[in-house]
């Protein structure tokens, strides 16, 4: 499991500028959503921590050997949530199942998240424009890939995925390596992110500049479509009122089509530049030459 | 559940730092606290994640326009909060009438 909102949190804690070097204690309550018996992790949808952590779902370490054997995905669950070293550290521990009726309804945890170096599967995708594309159109290209939905109200989650993406867009035109590079937005809100609504998105990230379109796509898959996008990239994502928690996930594809690199905890637009182009120099010529443009 | 609900200690600061609704009627105040969960933290703080700074929200209605340059009406910010506008999200779907017009009401007291 990967930890996918530590960006989240590490922002938080600067705007709330009140972590602490000392052990502090809250009292978490949710439902937990996976398991990592490995990592000794459960992934919990939380209620809003006060003083700690707003609404969110984010993998918790867990310090009760009992509660790893016992707790299943889909309990309700109480926790004490420690935190030390300025919240750089935490845990969960005491912890008490509360409900135990979500079991049969939580989703199977079978799945196989590429690895680095596996093709990307060639999953159809219909863009801002109403036009079918899929990843093996961006062949011979490097490709940044994220995931969000347009409604998403929280600025370090969405807003900040596509500010970072602008920035790179922006960036990569002044570039010779523009060409051979594509950005690619997948929202997780089909029903709400039709075409056009993706396309007036797009354009508010590309200062009005239809022709950045041409390097940079919004797209939606199909219901089953995007199943397989979760389970070949390892997102997580629950729709409840309106709203879709969910991680927030990059992902880096070689020209060749094939995993390159995932980033899911801490990223700057920099860092995501620099690996792109790296991955454009890093490409076989042959490969770029062979496939046309 | 939602991930878009704020820490209440932040809201709290943020409240006291922009509103001051004394005197708010409960409609007004219901539209603050919608205010604080739902708009502060983009137009009260200034984000570095976001590509461009929204607006302050001071003042809204005491202008002609809004800061988009559309004319300062209800209908016009009701339909800014339902729909979104340029890289605000829209609202439609997790906001219900009456908390639009609740937020609208909070608006209007904010000078």
């Amino acid at each position: 499991m990967k930890g996918w909102t530590i960006a989240g949190l590490a922002a938080f804690c600067m705007i709330a500028g009140g972590c602490h070097s000392h052990t502090k204690h809250y009292s978490l309550h949710g439902k937990v959503m996976d398991k990592d018996e490995t990592a000794g992790e459960f992934t919990v949808m939380h209620d809003a921590i006060p003083g700690f952590m707003p609404a969110m779902t984010m993998p918790y370490k867990v310090k009760d050997p009992a509660a790893m054997r016992d707790v299943q995905p889909g309990d309700m669950i109480t926790a004490d949530l420690v935190s030390t070293n300025d919240a750089k550290d935490y845990w969960l521990q005491s912890v008490r199942i509360t409900d135990r009726s979500g079991r049969a309804a939580a989703k199977p945890a079978v799945k196989h998240t590429l690895e680095i170096g596996e093709p990307v599967p060639d999953i159809p995708l219909t863009n801002q424009d109403g036009k079918r594309i899929h990843f093996s159109d961006f062949k011979g290209k490097s490709v940044l890939i994220t995931f969000i939905y347009t409604r998403c109200p929280v600025p370090e989650f969405c807003p900040r995925l596509s500010s970072q993406f602008a920035k790179i867009h922006e960036d990569m035109a002044k570039t010779s390596d523009y060409n051979e590079t594509h950005l690619v937005t997948i929202s997780f809100d089909p029903k709400y992110d039709t075409p056009p609504v993706l396309r007036k998105y797009g354009l508010a990230y590309l200062d009005n500049h239809a022709e950045g379109f041409a390097q940079w796509d919004f797209a939606t898959a199909g219901a089953s479509d995007m199943h397989k996008l979760a389970d070949a990239f390892g997102l997580e994502y629950y729709e409840e009122d309106n709203q879709i928690t969910h991680s927030m996930d990059i992902v880096l594809v070689s020209p060749e089509g094939r995993v390159a690199r995932y980033w899911a905890t801490q990223w700057t637009t920099a860092e995501l530049e620099d690996a792109l182009r790296r991955q454009v120099k890093s490409s076989a010529p042959s490969v770029r030459e062979r496939v046309p443009k | 559940m939602s991930n878009s609900l704020r820490n209440p200690a932040i809201v709290c600061c943020l409240a006291m730092a922009v509103s001051g609704c004394g005197g708010c009627n409960s409609s007004q105040e219901h539209g603050e606290q919608l205010f604080d969960l739902h708009c502060a933290d983009c137009h009260e703080t200034p984000n570095p994640y976001l590509k461009k700074q929204p607006p302050k929200l001071e003042g809204l209605f005491h202008r002609k326009t809004l800061p988009s340059g559309a004319p300062a009406t209800d209908e016009q910010v009701r339909k800014t909060i339902i729909e979104g506008l340029r890289t605000m999200p829209a609202f439609n779907g997790r906001l219900s009438e009456s908390d639009v017009h609740d937020l609208i009401s909070y608006l209007h007291t904010l000078k």
